[in-house]
């Protein structure tokens, strides 16, 4: 009687302790991606397009930039709603930097911005409408920007700026890397962000000159991060140093005692 | 007559230290064909203590408040001087005290050690092994990261699975009908207080019965190995021209002891992240389902059965029904044959469990 208590006891106490079940839920399509999803035409590219963009990858779904409602395919496209639809070309920033508002501004600075009606390039020119690509120093290439101009100058300023962007790439990967084994990257990831954020302001800069002084700054910046990963990384080395004498001091002493045992073996 | 030796004996006089070490130490004589698996014992002892004193330790700065509790795990790690050595000893301490109790618990099934009389020590060793397993869960979630999180949404959620009772269970569990801020008291409480009160209990309750029962004789090196004991009267097994405990086995335990704490501070500073994925170290969001949260090693075996079988409730009951098998073992298995070459269906079996176990777990953590 008492044994069929324990079990119970063991077998309530082993419920209590069973992993279970799949636990990736993915969160449900909105109604926008369910309707176009099927369609085969050019209402449903869209998509498509946008499951391979940024957007995409942090969940940002298509009533985030359209508006509507995204639960209710009845009204999912009603003003009331909050719908807005597809922007003109002139209003193609606005649409946009209402999420991105310092990239509006450097934009509408630049001479892209100042072109804006009048032949000019908005967001979608070089970013795309739906396949939008994380913004990066590739976007500046020469089949893109000689649809327009000559690559001549946007090859200069890419240029200058490359080795920064591999430095603020590098620098991202190693907190990265220190965030994932627990180590307080807070302070480094925020200082990383803010001199990204300088850094993308440049990239709607055509002055070469501005450029090239503005690189120089934000790579003194990064060079200060890189001073404190280092400072991490030295001491992750020295703490290995430390646990290789623990270790070995340790099995030093367990074989002092194995050695020792023997001796009263003998005796 | 010098201090210590005065010190000593005014001791002895009052209180016959002397005596207690004939007993205990000197006189306390073991198999002369003991080995080394004996020392598991010992190891997991060690490994409870370290447990509770680096618990102890991390108490200090630890805040058991869902709002706090990411932030203080994160100071112990970066703010506090030496704080990431103690939490990591303690949550690598939790996986390698679990591989020493499995290997303690093979061992004892290689030698059939569990058989008459020894019952009773198996069945404490059994609870034990599941004790530590649920103390270990806890523990997990204290971190309140994302790992912690919904690790113990899926492993509370298996509980709805019971017939009847399970999703009330599961509410009970969770003190609400998600895991939140109610879930993580009711686990520290566990983890902390309740757990190891029951733990140390029940350890002492295994200690009392080996001493009752005597060291198990192993059954190597000698012609007969069946079990002797008939059954007929209490019999203490002495083990008369053995080997002293001190400081003959004493030195073999040490050496095991210290063999164990060179794996542990070599997974602490050459493996650091062994006992975690990325997830580990980002705050626990309710709203945002990581894509790979998997149990820690020792569940995964559960976890895949759970997975493979077309129900969870199926899959409940082939555990509980195994783990009812393995807990009830001395009870089922009566040969008094102990040598495991002499037991080839025992063996198939223990060598079939052990693969499968393996397997399982191979299959959950890369499926």
């Amino acid at each position: 009687m008492n044994m069929l208590r324990a079990s119970t006891l063991i077998l309530a106490l082993l419920s209590l302790m069973l992993p279970a079940g799949s636990p990736c839920a993915q969160a449900p399509e909105t109604v926008c991606i369910q309707c176009h999803g099927s369609l085969q035409d050019k209402l449903g590219a869209p998509v498509g397009l946008w499951r391979t963009s940024i957007h995409a990858e942090n969940d940002i779904s298509c009533n985030g930039c359209h508006g509507g409602d995204p639960k209710d395919a009845a009204y999912a496209m009603s003003p009331a709603r909050g719908f807005i639809g597809v922007p003109s070309e002139v209003d193609t920033p606005g649409f946009c930097g209402r999420c991105h508002p310092g990239v509006l501004k450097d934009y509408l600075s630049s001479a892209h911005g100042k072109a804006l009606g009048n032949g000019g390039p908005t967001c979608v020119t070089c970013h795309g409408n739906h396949d939008i690509v994380k913004a990066t120093l590739s976007l500046i290439n020469e089949k893109s920007c000689t649809r327009c101009h000559s690559f001549e100058r946007a090859r200069i300023i890419r240029d200058a700026m490359q080795g920064t962007e591999a430095s603020i790439q590098g620098i991202g990967e190693r907190i990265g890397g220190f965030q994932a084994t627990g180590v307080d990257t807070e302070r480094l990831a925020k200082g990383l962000f803010a001199v990204r954020n300088s850094f993308h302001s440049l990239f709607h800069e055509v002055n070469v000159t501005r450029v090239k002084s503005e690189s120089s700054r934000i790579n003194a910046e990064l060079a200060k991060l890189d001073k404190d990963l280092r400072a991490i990384e030295d001491a992750r080395e020295r703490r290995k140093v430390a646990g290789a004498i623990v270790v070995a001091g340790l099995l030093a002493a367990a074989f002092l005692a194995h050695l020792l045992r023997k001796s009263f073996e003998k005796r | 007559m010098s201090l210590l030796k005065r010190l000593y004996r005014f001791v002895d006089l009052r209180i016959g230290v002397g005596e207690i070490t004939d007993k205990e130490l000197t006189g306390y004589l073991l198999p002369r064909n003991i080995n080394g698996w004996y020392s598991l014992g010992s190891i997991l002892l060690f490994a409870f203590a370290l447990q509770v004193v680096t618990g102890m330790l991390l108490l200090v700065y630890y805040v058991p408040d869902a709002e706090k509790a990411f932030q203080s795990v994160n100071h112990i790690m970066n703010g506090v001087p030496y704080g990431w050595l103690i939490r990591l000893i303690h949550a690598v301490g939790s996986n390698t005290m679990i591989a020493v109790l499995i290997l303690h618990m093979l061992s004892t099934l290689a030698m059939g050690s569990y058989k008459s009389p020894r019952e009773l020590n198996w069945v404490t060793g059994f609870l034990l092994f599941s004790l530590v397993q649920g103390i270990s869960l806890t523990g997990y979630l204290a971190p309140w990261s994302q790992l912690s999180f919904w690790a113990t949404t899926v492993a509370t959620n298996s509980v709805s699975a019971l017939p009847v009772a399970g999703p009330g269970m599961v509410e009970f569990l969770r003190g609400g009908k998600l895991v939140g801020p109610s879930t993580l008291g009711r686990f520290f409480a566990l983890h902390v207080a309740f757990l190891p009160l029951v733990i140390g209990v029940v350890i002492a309750v295994h200690v009392f019965l080996l001493k009752r029962t005597g060291i198990s004789t192993p059954p190597f090196g000698k012609g007969d190995t069946k079990n002797a004991w008939q059954g007929e009267s209490y019999r203490y097994e002495s083990h008369p021209g053995g080997i002293p405990f001190f400081p003959d086995f004493a030195l073999h335990d040490l050496s095991s002891i210290l063999i164990y704490l060179a794996v542990l501070f070599g997974v602490v500073f050459f493996w650091p992240t062994m006992p975690f994925t990325p997830d580990a170290f980002v705050p626990a969001d309710p709203f945002k389902t990581p894509a790979h949260i998997k149990p820690e090693w020792y569940f995964l075996a559960n976890y895949q059965t759970l997975k493979i079988l077309p129900n969870e409730l199926l899959g409940l009951t082939v555990q509980g029904v195994a783990m009812t098998f393995l807990a009830l073992l001395p009870f089922i298995d009566r040969s008094p044959e102990r040598h495991p070459l002499k037991r080839p269906l025992f063996l198939a079996l223990v060598v079939t469990g052990i693969v499968l176990w393996v397997g399982l777990s191979v299959w959950g953590h890369l499926s």
